[in-house]
């Protein structure tokens, strides 16, 4: 009852405003009319009764405001005449509203933007059911790391497992779709029948692939991705049922699958695992380890380490089992969200962690406007006071303000943040967000307004309540000119400004650091030159390449027609191209060597190419010859070995005219040695920072790969050959596709993308908290010549000399810089760790980096603090004294 | 007349409460009422009457009207509700003895202790 009447009456006076205060006038009114009259029959004159009745009622708009607060409505009521007067006052002062509005707006802004990737890469649901228990497998191997799993292991797997209760393989897939406009590559995944219902997706159109279809010699079906759907069938609901073309064979399109699937890698199509076991693709040999995951969902009742410990006990029993082909391999579990994080996180979080910093720096930029305007209003505020305003209600008031500044700071912020999503988007490759979206939505917007009633506690309470602290009342006596002089303030502006430059020195740091291993990284050769050299992928697919002659003969026809066209200076093919993801890897067995155990081999990366390859890529030949036109498939067989390989196994520097076979010596087969002609260079095949492994090559011609790369050197920009090449190509075969276009110095500038991409957020960051401290300290200095004006006059007047006045003030200056630098060295030891796995050559703690920034900062901080200082003695004695 | 007394802290609402019980009264036959029953020995501030009524009505003890008045003005009524006639006689217990209390407490006498 009592709680009805307190809402409804409330509400009443929330939404019936100008009824209640006419309701109020005429009650008030008749009170006064009705006392006048009472005193006009009591024989007072008319005038004076009227007069009176007045005085006697008291201050009718205090009353009406007591009455206000009485029925409750005050809050509502103060609140918005505390905005229409905060407006009013941001208004008064332009400058300053401008300055620290466009400051929020760059905290904010840079916050959304970063939370926004945070958002999408990290925490945006995955679109599983229960993704959290979901896990992907692998094998290892201590020679190489995280490797594929071979089919039988996942058979053996997932029939001895307790602590999973599904698991679904996961083969890649690519797939030649000839009969459009350009014949193009679609990519995807044979999958395990219950791969679908493992992750808790359901086909959007048409049925998920049934157990059958596990076996080898299933009916070639296929889903489509909901994008290859829309672009390829227009969405007819009726596709399903209808055929696909796909390396020249016809695929059953059996269903579609929803708009928001994901998968770690593009997934325009899925087979069901039988098809691909059908095509004798190693789906029986276990040490056959092509591109094959495992996803598995956790039992209920385990958990991650209890499976991890399982696992380790099944591929160790596996090992002992199969020693050929498992001897020393283990298995690696990763929840699934990591497998779309790649190797961001720790990018993504150093920023976020920046950004803050950004954004801290920026609430104490206008945290110390504020004070400086609040020293300035003093006279105002202790006139407020003094005329019976609460010290609550005028610190609200002040809050109020800051309220205001940090909702216009956050809306500019919004609009930056929208073009920083799009900058940023376009700076990562978008292999990298693997299908993350990152964009303004309702959770990154949340999270903008939260940042902003963070930024306004921040920034506006210290300085409201320091504003209207008791003390300041003294100031209605003293005067303006003296207000704001206070210690306490000056001490808070420098506490200030000492926590900016010491975060700017952190960001710095980092920025410092990253910059340094970025310049170390791409110093790093590659082992080829990248320049004017651009490649591109073609997988032969269909039946008429299922013979080594037409595989041969289709790559020597492309190569003769494309190192004919005009611009071309070379052009060669290759399995594997360095710094991509594609990797072909084996054993070898060296003649003469003594036998190790199976896991043990030499197992180096083998690359197929063609005789120009090694020029073309311009890497160094160290010894004897590279490959010729007369290496072909009537030639003995022959190979070149990297220099790592040749120093491991031939220190003598005699490794040419040795011979070595692929995979391990057996008792059926007579060995088939392939004799070392050459040794080359090594290349950084797995990234810039990444140590070399041991490589082999073999000519083309005497083991023809559908699959490889077309690498094409030109005198001019290799992207302007692009058309020309895929002519050639077309006019050898119209119906191949070509893809993954791309130069060879992009690769290597996409293979440090994340550190690139980090450089460059951390730099603009870095630089923007060094001129947001360097506007700091400037207010600061500015402000205290601006009080001690008199002081300084006086000094002069009685002979102190410039130099003195400006040692003086730079000493101020001086002083907020060291403490700064102190607190900020410390801060940067400890923050910089953060960075750790994204630098490459340095020490998170290097001296030289955390000098350089140190000095840096110095400089900016000195220089601003001199152009007050400057003003200082330039102060003429006369007038100084005059100043009041 | 006596000399008036000023009004003990929070007993303004008290009397208000009272004043309706009586029969319904704008805000001005409020101040007359108290005026009348305590034979002008109270100073009432004639402005705090208002935020007070204004209190009550909030608190839903009283409610309000408009009606016409003795000289054929519109006025605005207040009449106690069920939940304020509760709250009346609560006060005025409590008042009672509080009163009794304080009376013994300032009647005491040396040889009663």
């Amino acid at each position: 009852m009592t709680l009805w009447s307190c809402i409804r009456s409330w509400l009443v006076s929330a939404f019936r405003r100008p009824r209640m205060e006419g309701e109020m006038d005429s009650e008030l009114r008749f009170h006064i009319e009705s006392y006048a009259e009472d005193l006009a029959r009591g024989g007072v004159p008319r005038e004076e009764a009227m007069r009176r009745a007045r005085m006697e009622f008291g201050g009718i708009e205090n009353v009406k405001e007591e009455a206000r607060e009485a029925r409750g409505l005050s809050l509502f009521d103060t609140l918005q005449q505390d905005f229409r007067f905060g407006l009013r006052m941001l208004r008064r002062s332009p400058g300053f509203t401008a300055v620290a509005v466009l400051t929020l707006a760059l905290g904010i802004g840079a916050n959304t933007a970063i939370f926004s990737v945070v958002y999408g890469v990290l925490l945006d649901p995955l679109p599983y059911q229960d993704a959290g228990r979901l896990v992907l497998l692998n094998e290892t191997t201590p020679k190489v790391g995280v490797v594929s799993v071979s089919y039988p292991n996942f058979l053996d797997w997932r029939s001895q497992s307790r602590e999973f209760s599904e698991m679904a393989a996961v083969h890649g897939a690519s797939f030649n779709l000839a009969g459009v406009a350009q014949p193009e590559t679609v990519n995807g995944g044979a999958v395990s029948p219950n791969f679908l219902s493992v992750l808790g997706v359901r086909p959007f159109l048409g049925r998920d692939f049934d157990a059958t279809e596990e076996k080898a010699g299933a009916a070639p079906v296929i889903l489509l991705s909901y994008s290859l759907w829309q672009t390829h069938f227009g969405a007819d609901p009726n596709a399903v049922g209808r055929t696909i073309m796909l390396d020249g064979r016809g695929y059953t399109i059996i269903g579609v699958l929803p708009a928001n699937f994901r998968w770690p890698d593009k997934t325009d199509v899925l087979e069901p695992i039988g098809v691909w076991a059908t095509q004798g693709s190693g789906a029986t040999e276990r040490g056959e380890r092509g591109d094959m995951v495992v996803l598995a969902r956790l039992a209920a009742s385990a958990s991650l380490p209890q499976a991890c410990s399982e696992m380790e006990g099944i591929a160790a029993r596996l090992a002992k089992e199969y020693p050929a082909s498992n001897d020393q391999f283990g298995v690696a579990l990763q929840p699934i969200r990591e497998a779309f994080v790649n190797d961001m996180r720790p990018a993504i979080l150093s920023l976020f962690g920046a950004v803050m910093f950004v954004l801290l720096i920026a609430c104490a930029n206008v945290a110390n406007l504020l004070l400086v305007r609040g020293a300035g209003r003093t006279r105002e505020i202790a006139l407020r006071i003094a005329l019976g305003a609460t010290r609550g209600r005028v610190i609200r008031q002040m809050v109020t303000e800051s309220c205001l500044l940090a909702l216009l700071g956050g809306a500019l912020g919004l609009f930056l943040a929208f073009a920083g999503i799009r900058g940023m988007t376009r700076l990562l490759p978008m292999g990298m967000l693997s299908g993350a979206t990152v964009e303004l939505n309702g959770v990154v917007l949340f999270f903008a307004v939260v940042m902003v009633a963070v930024a306004a506690f921040i920034f506006g309470v210290a300085p409201a309540v320091r504003s209207t602290k008791p003390d300041v009342q003294m100031h209605l006596k003293e005067g303006g000119a003296a207000a704001g002089t206070g210690v306490a303030q000056n001490r808070l502006r420098g506490a200030f400004v000492v926590a900016e430059l010491a975060l700017s020195l952190i960001l710095l740091a980092g920025a410092g650091l990253m910059m340094k291993s970025l310049h170390l990284l791409l110093s790093v050769s590659p082992g080829f030159e990248p320049a004017r050299v651009l490649t591109m992928e073609m997988d032969l697919r269909t039946a008429q390449y299922d013979k080594d002659p037409a595989i041969r003969n289709f790559w020597q026809q492309v190569l003769d027609r494309v190192s004919g066209l005009p611009g071309v200076q070379s052009a060669a093919v290759g399995t594997v191209v360095p710094l991509t993801d594609n990797h072909s890897r084996g054993d070898i067995t060296i003649e003469g060597m003594p036998l190790p155990k199976p896991g043990s081999f030499p197992h180096p990366d083998i690359h197929i190419v063609s005789a120009g390859y090694i020029s073309t890529l311009g890497m160094p030949l160290l010894r004897g010859r590279t490959f010729t036109e007369t290496d072909n498939e009537t030639a003995p067989q022959v190979a070149m070995i990297n220099a790592m390989l040749a120093r491991q196994f031939f220190p003598n520097g005699d490794a040419v005219g040795k011979r070595f076979m692929f995979g391990h010596p057996s008792a059926t087969n007579a060995p088939q040695w392939l004799n070392i002609v050459g040794v080359v260079g090594d290349t950084k095949l797995y990234g810039l920072a990444n140590a070399a492994r041991l490589e082999v090559y073999v000519p083309f011609r005497q083991s023809p790969p559908s699959h490889m790369n077309l690498l094409v050197k030109s005198g001019v920009d290799p992207v302007a050959l692009t058309s020309a090449i895929r002519g050639a190509v077309a006019s050898v075969d119209k119906d191949q596709p070509v893809f993954a276009i791309s130069t060879m110095s992009q690769l290597v500038s996409d293979s440090v993308s994340t550190r690139t991409f980090t450089l460059i957020l951390l730099g603009l960051f870095s630089g923007l908290a060094l001129v947001l401290a360097a506007i700091g300290i400037y207010g600061v200095i500015s402000y205290s010549v601006a009080q001690r004006t008199r002081d300084i006059g006086i000094r002069m007047a009685l002979g102190a000399s410039r130099s003195d006045v400006l040692r003086d003030v730079l000493g101020l200056g001086a002083r907020l810089t060291a403490i700064g630098l102190a607190l900020g060295l410390a801060g940067a030891l400890a923050a910089t760790r953060v960075l750790s796995s994204l630098l490459y050559g340095v020490r998170s703690t290097d001296a030289i980096t955390f000098t350089a920034v140190s000095l840096l900062l110095m400089a900016v901080a000195l220089f601003a603090s001199y152009l007050p200082a400057r003003r200082a003695t330039r102060v003429d004695p006369m007038v100084a004294l005059r100043y009041e | 007349m006596d000399k008036q007394l000023d009004l003990l802290q929070g007993t303004l609402d008290m009397l208000i409460l009272k004043a309706v019980s009586l029969g319904p009264l704008h805000g001005y036959g409020v101040l007359l009422r108290i005026q009348q029953i305590s034979k002008d020995r109270l100073e009432i501030q004639q402005g705090s009457l208002y935020p007070a009524l204004y209190r009550l009505e909030h608190q839903g003890w009283i409610t309000s009207e408009w009606g016409e008045s003795e000289n054929k003005r519109k006025a605005k009524y207040y009449r106690l509700t069920a939940a304020g006639k509760r709250r009346l006689q609560a006060e005025t217990e409590n008042w009672n003895r509080m009163a009794d209390v304080i009376a013994g407490i300032l009647g005491a006498k040396p040889e009663e202790i």
